[in-house]
């Protein structure tokens, strides 16, 4: 994506810090880009700033200082511009409770600006996309979170705008329904609008993004493809185990290289020549009953992530 | 000029759409409240004096709009707010003017009943006989642009939630028990009845009364510049408002 010549038509994020009236720094000189077509993850911790710097990309927060241009319009200067280029779907449930879904996602288009024929064709597109056909017509109080999720989704995206915001957007739903959104994420990327995926998942967005950033305490600790954010641990594997209830964590052995506790779960990344010797550590902590399972798998995002952020992620556990 | 109008036209639907479980509930509400007003007041009275029924029975109409504004919309955006919803509302890219007078537009919608109701009741049971001019077009519609605008700059003005509701449930006991709306501002004490000749409500009272009651057009010019300089003031406090960011 970096070979994209035409960087006018980029969403460009360029030295944002937003210091609130408390003196909170919520965001610190964040610096950022992506393409046209390009499906970008922003991860980080609760309260690292991601929440403020999207509430700044659609106008609805000023930035202390810096820049945010997206295809030659200053969003900031133009919070009027920043709504009509940009769609976004907030973390919390869209409020639908009166609506039937078909009707949210039809209105929702026409409100974004689509003509009536397109819209309507593109929302039934996407009733099917997502198998929401059993609920087309159900009002919006009787539907599920899960459910809920994805109208809004597609509410979002009927009549996209050239950048699109996702926060969260796979919350509640369930995994078969969670591959066809993100496909439909893909094919966001592939008619040229540009994605911004706000989320907690690491192990989703490792399969989902393009791009990815790792913010944390307002500040960008790391950013580039998947692959290149787990070079670092080539070589490495992770093992996992599952502590028994009620029982602590055994010592760790020596060749562990780093570890995080989250429940019962703990992972451990091992070099990968340590492989024999982590397995029979594992099965001495099952045979005295301080463990139930182990499971022993390369590397993933999540590990890296824990590294620079010190943080598990959400579904940390691997699930 | 067009797509101003398109976004008026959608956000209306979005609107209605959006209420369609709670307008009807809404709407008879303001019809309990107008109607329970002319018919409770009454029986303070074995035999009310006419001058009191012509202030009662077009002054409760006036109530069921002032309410329509200032209550529901705090309402509404509370919820939004509580719910986390309301970023999604503000970003989406309807200018904020459309945005406005479409909820203004279902305001109204929601409260013509019972304004209507309202009035009957009290011209029934009072048996009186009133005058209605094509005044009340205007002035039935800028009291009620005023109560909605008042109500969106309170909404939109007042970010903590609890904050805003119990704002405007307060307006709403100034506006019945110390604002001329119900009975003459003679009434009141000297200093509330200065104080109510800059206020909205008395004046929203005196506009509505003007159409309806023959002789009654007394003040109501300065009513009419009192009525619409709040109405201007709350747009742009909701202009100051919406417009703000942090």
């Amino acid at each position: 994506m970096d070979g994209d010549g035409d960087t006018r038509s980029w969403f460009r994020v360029d030295g944002v810090t937003k210091v609130y009236p408390n003196g909170i720094r919520a965001n610190d000189g964040l610096s950022l880009h992506v393409a046209p077509g390009e499906v970008y993850g922003l991860l980080g911790p609760n309260g690292a700033g991601k929440t403020t710097l999207v509430k700044q990309v659609i106008g609805l927060l000023k930035p202390t200082s810096g820049q945010i241009m997206l295809g030659g319009h200053d969003l900031v200067a133009d919070p009027a511009a920043a709504r009509q280029l940009c769609s976004y779907l907030p973390q919390a449930q869209v409020p639908i409770d009166s609506f039937r879904a078909r009707e949210a996602i039809v209105l929702c288009g026409l409100v974004r600006g689509g003509g009536r024929a397109a819209v309507r064709r593109r929302a039934d597109e996407l009733i099917e996309a997502l198998d929401l056909g059993e609920w087309r017509d159900k009002r919006g109080i009787g539907l599920s979170g899960g459910v809920k999720r994805l109208v809004g989704f597609a509410m979002v995206t009927v009549c996209p705008g050239r950048l699109v915001i996702l926060d969260e957007p796979t919350n509640d739903v369930d995994p078969l329904r969670r591959r066809l959104l993100w496909e439909q994420v893909r094919q966001l990327g592939d008619r040229g609008a540009a994605v911004l995926l706000v989320t907690h998942n690491v192990l989703e967005a490792e399969k989902a993004v393009d791009r990815l950033a790792v913010i944390d305490n307002g500040t960008l600790i790391a950013e580039g493809t998947p692959s290149a954010m787990k070079a670092h641990d080539r070589g490495h594997l992770r093992l996992q185990l599952m502590i028994a209830p009620g029982r602590g964590a055994p010592a760790l052995p020596p060749f562990a290289q780093r570890s995080t506790l989250v429940g019962r779960n703990l992972m451990t990344v091992i070099g990968a020549g340590d492989a024999a010797a982590g397995i029979t550590w594992a099965q001495q902590a099952i045979a005295a009953g301080l463990a139930e399972e182990y499971a022993l798998s390369a590397t993933s995002l999540e590990d890296a992530y824990i590294e620079l952020t010190g943080h598990a992620g959400q579904d940390g556990d691997g699930g | 000029m067009a797509a101003w109008a398109r976004s008026y036209w959608r956000m209306s639907a979005w609107d209605l759409a959006a209420l369609r479980l709670y307008v009807p509930v809404l709407s008879a509400v303001l019809m309990l409240q107008g109607a329970g007003f002319v018919l409770g007041v009454g029986l303070l009275f074995s035999r009310m004096p006419a001058a009191a029924a012509v202030f009662l029975a077009t002054g409760a109409p006036v109530m069921n709009l002032i309410t329509a504004g200032l209550i529901f919309e705090p309402q509404l955006v509370a919820e939004q707010r509580i719910r986390g919803s309301y970023e999604f509302i503000q970003s989406l890219p309807v200018p904020r003017s459309a945005a406005a007078l479409a909820w203004y537009s279902v305001a109204l919608l929601t409260a013509l009943p019972a304004v209507i109701l309202t009035l009957l009741t009290g011209l029934a049971r009072y048996d009186l006989h009133l005058a209605i001019t094509p005044m009340i077009v205007p002035a039935v519609m800028l009291t009620c642009l005023t109560g909605v605008l008042i109500g969106l700059a309170v909404a939109h003005g007042v970010t903590a939630p609890m904050v805003a509701n119990l704002i405007s449930v307060t307006l709403i006991f100034v506006m019945t028990g110390f604002s001329p709306v119900a009975f003459p501002a003679s009434q009141l004490p000297g200093w509330l009845e200065a104080a109510n000749r800059w206020l909205p409500f008395g004046s929203m009272a005196t506009i509505v009364r003007a159409a309806l009651v023959p002789g009654g057009q007394a003040g109501a010019a300065r009513a009419y510049l009192v009525v619409a300089a709040w109405a201007a003031g709350s747009a742009l406090v909701l202009a100051w408002a919406q417009g703000r960011r942090g």
